[in-house]
């Protein structure tokens, strides 16, 4: 009777709760409530793929889903972003007959990494993909390590992980575990010899915290490791990029499955080998997968094209407090050799908590604005002076650095004139203070 | 003044930009016109600790933590004597921890810290992290920073912050924070703290220059970006301890 009840206040809860924005959340809250478990009492799909990591969940997670249903299966997935165990509970229950039998094939899950163990408390996921660890929101998260830590009891004996063996950090999921497929990028024309970014988490082992060495970096401390003292190593992959040109947008994986790349980073690379990856673990056709990711297009609203004044604009949306967000987008612009204008913003920290914390600004690698390309950078926000000091340890030109404050201030400075490319870099708690401001272009 | 300044562990306890706090201060010693050498030490490499003005380690992970402790603690009777020399240091996050008597880790194991301080950590499951917003008896205006620690800290008599209208304290909400003794300033403070406290920069400089006998100069350089940094985070810390 409470599970019959459970179901039917969420399914109402979140009829109800569309019109009032609070319908991801507050009804599975509610169900979990009026039936704490469940979660164990309905009848999931045979398979239940979970996405976790510090970056790409959102975008690995949205093509399985295109890839899965270009296959023919049925997915339910949480495209409404609410990865906690509420948000999960409502998706479930929503997708459920009222006798609790999921109406799905599959079951698609991306899961906040602190919080996967309470989500998988009462059912563990088929196919768990752990996309990588990084630093991000240490108001939230602490350190990499000790979200190591808190997804660890999250893991079934039962689940295959699908790990990426380029992630010293995230690979260390493997030990001691059975069921394992790795994905990685071999060294091709992206690889390097040094570690990019400000700072070296590749440099001690996650193990025993000897130095480690790479044969190849691809960023940060994303390449082939091998730790000298305890021999954790990149292990041989099963899924594996064996070519990439992001100069041509083309990536071979397997060292014949080619795919054009519609946003050419190395990021996407990783984005889509994962998904890739757990797709044909979960029995896709290589073909079928590659059809629907070759030049894919994310719908997840990351890039935004728009017109301000004479310029033609991108928005880049990165997370603050995540160095790897940032990096990546300010990676692209780099590499777009466009003659362009940059503007970073940084008004508030979350959209979700309050917090002054700017610290993570100098993991962020923005020396890699200093390049002649980027004619110059409005350093825009409260946190605008936080910026400026940031920035003069970057070599950037002091002549090239406006300070707005006021965000408004700042679009009509750049709407005043001016006709180069305008690139844009912030977080969702700040975008829509420029979106605002702008046309935006049809994506 | 040809200064030397020694960062210890740079890529090992390198969370949150603390290495900022190095750069800023070397920034600052060299627009006084001193001749500044940065050097960074990793483990198993030497340091003459005796010819150093200034000793910094910044904040690293538990596990990152007790592997500095072990290439460090055979280094605690040098330090120590350079404690009592003068020289000036910062510990700043779980750095803090070292300068302690010993350090319990979560699962109970207990490692033996080098003794500069009588303070003994705990650390545990729960993590505080939050903003800081608290005193210091070094001057008046407030201190600034935000905390991300698993540890709590017994025994310490000469806090850093003398408390915190916001912010976890050493034992306690609320209470006294970091330790502070003579030339040797710590604290769970972490990230680019002297960044976001320019006063506690001063103060940095101010012991440096004491323990080389000099006066700072007269005429010291504007740092508008830093001083506003300060301004707006401390109004908006300032704003929100009030409404607890």
């Amino acid at each position: 009777m409470r599970k019959f009840l459970a179901i039917l206040v969420c399914k109402l809860g979140h009829f109800v709760g569309k019109f009032i924005g609070k319908g991801s959340s507050m009804p599975g809250q509610v169900a979990l409530k009026i039936c704490p478990d469940i979660l164990s009492r309905v009848t999931l799909p045979e398979h239940i793929i979970a996405v976790t990591g510090s970056n790409g969940k959102t975008s690995t997670v949205e093509m399985i889903a295109a890839i899965l249903r270009a296959d023919g299966r049925t997915v339910v997935y949480n495209e409404e972003g609410s990865n906690q165990i509420e948000g999960v509970t409502t998706m479930i229950l929503t997708h459920s007959t009222f006798g609790g039998r999921m109406k799905a094939d599959v079951l698609l899950i991306e899961s906040d990494e602190r919080y996967a163990a309470h989500s998988f408390r009462y059912f563990h996921p088929t196919e768990f993909v752990i996309t990588n660890l990084y630093r991000d929101q240490l108001t939230r998260n602490g350190h990499p390590e000790w979200v190591y830590d808190a997804i660890l009891p999250a893991i079934h004996p039962d689940t295959l992980l699908v790990l990426n063996a380029d992630d010293p950090l995230s690979s260390c999921f493997a030990n001691g575990h059975e069921k394992v497929r790795w994905f990685g990028v071999n060294e091709c024309s992206i690889s390097s010899g040094t570690p990019s970014g400000v700072y070296h988490d590749g440099a001690y082992c996650p193990v025993c915290k000897s130095p480690m060495t790479y044969d190849y970096y691809h960023y940060n401390q994303i390449g082939a490791y091998r730790c000298p003292s305890c021999g954790h190593a990149k292990p041989k992959t099963d899924f594996t990029v064996t070519d990439v040109d992001l100069g041509s947008g083309e990536l071979t994986i397997d060292g014949d499955v080619r795919i054009q790349l519609a946003f050419r980073s190395i990021y996407n690379v990783y984005n889509i080998l994962a998904a890739y990856s757990v797709c044909r673990c979960a029995g896709v056709a290589s073909e079928t997968a590659c059809r629907v990711i070759n030049n894919y297009i994310l719908k997840n609203g990351r890039m935004v094209r728009f017109t301000l004044g004479g310029h033609r604009g991108t928005l880049l949306t990165s997370k603050h407090e995540n160095s790897i967000a940032y990096d990546t987008n300010l990676r692209y612009i780099r590499e777009s050799n466009t003659e362009c204008t940059v503007a970073v913003i940084v008004d508030a920290v979350s959209r979700k908590y309050f917090t002054s914390e700017t610290s993570w600004l100098w993991d962020i690698d923005f020396a890699q604005l200093d390049c002649p390309h980027v004619q110059r950078v409005l350093l825009c926000g409260r946190y605008a002076n936080d910026l400026a000091v940031r920035f003069s340890f970057t070599g950037l030109p002091q002549e090239k650095l406006e300070l707005h404050p006021d965000i408004t201030e700042a679009c009509d400075s750049l709407k005043r004139g001016g006709s180069e490319d305008l690139f844009v870099v912030t977080c969702f708690s700040d975008r829509d203070k420029l979106l605002s401001q702008v046309q935006r272009e049809p994506v | 003044m040809e200064l030397k300044l020694i960062h210890f562990y740079p890529d090992l306890m390198s969370l949150y930009g603390s290495y900022a706090n190095v750069a800023l201060l070397a920034r600052h010693l060299t627009d006084l016109n001193n001749s500044v050498v940065v050097q960074t030490v990793r483990p198993g490499e030497d340091a003459d600790l005796a010819g150093a003005d200034f000793l910094y380690m910044g904040a690293g992970t538990e596990r990152s933590q007790k592997a500095a402790l072990a290439d460090f603690l055979p280094r605690g009777e040098a330090v120590r004597a350079a404690a009592a020399a003068g020289t000036t240091m910062l510990f700043a996050g779980t750095a803090m921890e070292l300068l302690g008597k010993s350090i319990t880790d979560a699962d109970g194991k207990t490692y033996e810290g080098i003794g500069l301080g009588g303070f003994s950590s705990v650390q545990g499951k729960r993590r505080f992290v939050g903003d800081v917003y608290g005193s210091t008896d070094l001057y008046e205006p407030a201190v600034v920073g935000f905390q991300n620690k698993c540890s709590v800290i017994s025994g310490v008599d000469t806090p850093l912050l003398t408390g915190c209208a916001m912010g976890f304290g050493n034992e306690r909400e609320g209470g006294p924070e970091g330790f502070h003794s003579g030339s040797v300033f710590a604290s769970e403070l972490t990230g680019p703290l002297l960044v976001k406290n320019p006063l506690m920069l001063g103060a940095v400089i101010a012991s440096i220059y004491r323990r080389r006998n000099e006066a700072i100069p007269a005429e010291i350089p504007a740092y508008p970006y830093e001083e506003n940094g300060y301004a707006i985070t401390a109004q908006q810390l300032k704003l929100r301890a009030g409404q607890r």
